[in-house]
């Protein structure tokens, strides 16, 4: 059975629709990567999963659980209840907590109270995989580079005890070997049988390290990843792209 | 030295209703006008808990307990019931600061005139929480009233900030303030944890009106100064930053003292009012921008 399946999911914020009835079905145990250019609603569909949009429609069921529905305002009332169901989101602009610690903001990530006695052990497993993370854990959040801060971020995810786990671009913005490293750590950490879906501009960073593509256009997943980038992959082109089409969503 | 300790005894009692509107603010964007009801509320509580007692003869200790327990119990209530009106309700619609704001600014009003049907115009005193003496300290008297406020205040103070650096609930609450979207993705509900924060803020400010009723009365309109000068030290403050409210509560508890002393009793206002405007002139993120070093 299908850890997440969602079927004929529309969502957006306000007047504008985002995505257009997507269905798609990830199984246990696997690490998908959703690529698309910015715009195309790759953060809207990690989004919609937590509840974190304006409004939305269609089933996503969890671990057999409804967790979606209609739903035309409360953006983010559900999220927390979601959350603890064992789903993390490491959000795009990573949504740290600037004035906590580097260590605060990790132990925030296993907030829940089973996963809040075991934070030390857990923090130690999150530091094996983002070791340049150990020599700031009392240092302020708020002071550290991009990088950094993106660690800080996707560790806080992976402190959860998670049966999903979203990273949405864990690339953006940072430098080609920082990227690299953060996504090969990522692919990397063993999932058991949970899942995890990376959405991802850079297709060659996700290239044989997850178990499927799949590509985002438009608002519509399409098995054909070249049709969702276009065929032009150059990362200029597709920064140029993705500016013509406004604001990231 | 009365100057100094007439500076603390006004540092400590705003601070702490501060404190409440800053916390309010930054973790649930509600500027709460009706922090001046929650504050008599506590106040009217203690009053009845205070007329309960002497018909059972009950004085001492647990009286002085009981009162302080009774003021911060009422304004707790108080605080969780505007969360109910003016937070819950309206809390992810448009808009949300400015409907919260007025439909605070509303109880508020509202309050005012409850409290005169029911306990009318006159100002009701409480019984004295520390005895009625003075104490001696470096050559110069203060009742035990204040000082007792003062150390009460202080203590409280100082457990709340400590609770609040080192408790999950805590934890959350500062997570909250700091990023909404992260706190509502590591599964921390803003309005479960914003009707907490009421409760806490209500609270500390309950806590504030029973303590001042050793020096004023309780009356209807009570609540109106402290709301006030709350207001303007949790914006000197810089909205949001800890430190930077008790600094702000310090400097305008010491401006009010000596304005009091060697200008006049009715400067007081210009005085406060002129050290925030100079203060948002300069620094725009309040006294807490100087005191923490953090990007956004």
């Amino acid at each position: 059975m299908a850890i997440l399946e969602l079927a004929g999911v529309s969502a957006g914020y306000g007047p504008v629709r985002v995505l257009h009835d997507v269905n798609l079905s990830v199984n246990p145990g696997e690490r998908l990567g959703l690529v698309g250019l910015n715009g195309h609603g790759k953060t809207t569909l990690l989004s919609a999963i937590v509840g974190l949009t304006g409004w939305q429609d269609g089933s996503i069921i969890f671990e057999g659980r409804q967790i979606g529905g209609r739903r035309t305002h409360g953006m983010g009332r559900t999220t927390p209840n979601i959350v603890r169901q064992g789903i993390a989101l490491a959000p795009q602009g990573d949504a740290i907590f600037p004035g906590l610690t580097v260590r605060e903001n990790l132990d925030s990530g296993a907030y829940t109270r089973a996963t809040w006695r075991s934070r030390r052990s857990r923090c130690d497993h999150v530091l094996d995989v983002f070791a340049p993370l150990r020599p700031l854990l009392r240092q302020t959040a708020g002071t550290l580079s991009g990088g950094e801060r993106r660690m800080v971020s996707v560790g806080r995810a992976l402190m959860a005890d998670a049966r999903l786990y979203l990273v949405d671009e864990p690339s953006l913005g940072l430098a080609p070997k920082i990227s690299l490293g953060l996504v090969a750590a990522l692919c990397e950490i063993n999932i058991g049988d949970g899942a995890m879906i990376i959405a991802e501009q850079n297709l060659p960073l996700l290239n044989g390290r997850v178990d499927r593509v799949l590509g985002m256009h438009a608002g519509e997943l399409k098995q054909d990843v070249g049709e969702a980038l276009g065929d032009i992959p150059p990362a200029a082109e597709a920064m140029a792209q993705g500016m013509h089409h406004g604001r990231a969503l | 030295m009365d100057v100094v300790f007439s500076a603390l005894l006004l540092a400590s009692m705003y601070g702490l209703v501060a404190i409440g509107i800053s916390f309010t603010w930054a973790s649930i964007g509600m500027l709460n006008l009706a922090q001046g009801f929650i504050f008599t509320a506590g106040g009217y509580t203690a009053f009845l808990f205070a007329e309960i007692a002497s018909t059972y003869g009950l004085e001492g200790v647990a009286l002085s307990v009981g009162l302080i327990v009774a003021g911060m119990l009422g304004s707790a209530v108080a605080g969780l019931a505007v969360g109910a009106v003016a937070f819950l309700p309206l809390q992810d619609r448009d808009n949300f600061r400015t409907r919260s704001l007025i439909a605070t600014l509303a109880i508020s009003l509202i309050g005012t005139q409850v409290w005169l049907i029911f306990f009318g115009p006159q100002n009701k005193p409480l019984p004295p929480i520390f005895g009625t003496g003075r104490t001696e300290i470096a050559g110069s008297g203060i009742g035990n009233g204040q000082l007792g406020a003062i150390v009460v205040a202080v203590l409280m103070l100082g457990a709340v900030i400590l609770w609040m650096r080192s408790s999950r609930a805590g934890l959350q609450m500062r997570a909250m303030m700091m990023n909404p979207l992260g706190a509502a993705v590591v599964g921390v509900s803003v309005r479960t944890t914003g009707m907490r924060v009421l409760a806490i803020s209500g609270a500390l400010t309950g806590l504030a009106s029973v303590l001042l009723a050793q020096t004023f009365f309780v009356s209807p309109t009570s609540g109106v100064q402290p709301l006030t000068v709350g207001l303007i030290i949790s914006l000197a403050g810089g909205l949001g930053s800890i430190p930077g409210t008790v600094a702000a509560a310090g400097l305008l508890g010491l401006a009010e003292a000596l304005t009091a002393r060697y200008l006049q009793q009715s400067l007081v206002p210009f005085v406060l009012f002129g050290i925030v405007v100079l203060i948002l002139i300069f620094r725009p993120r309040g006294l807490g921008g100087l005191l923490e070093d953090v990007r956004e």
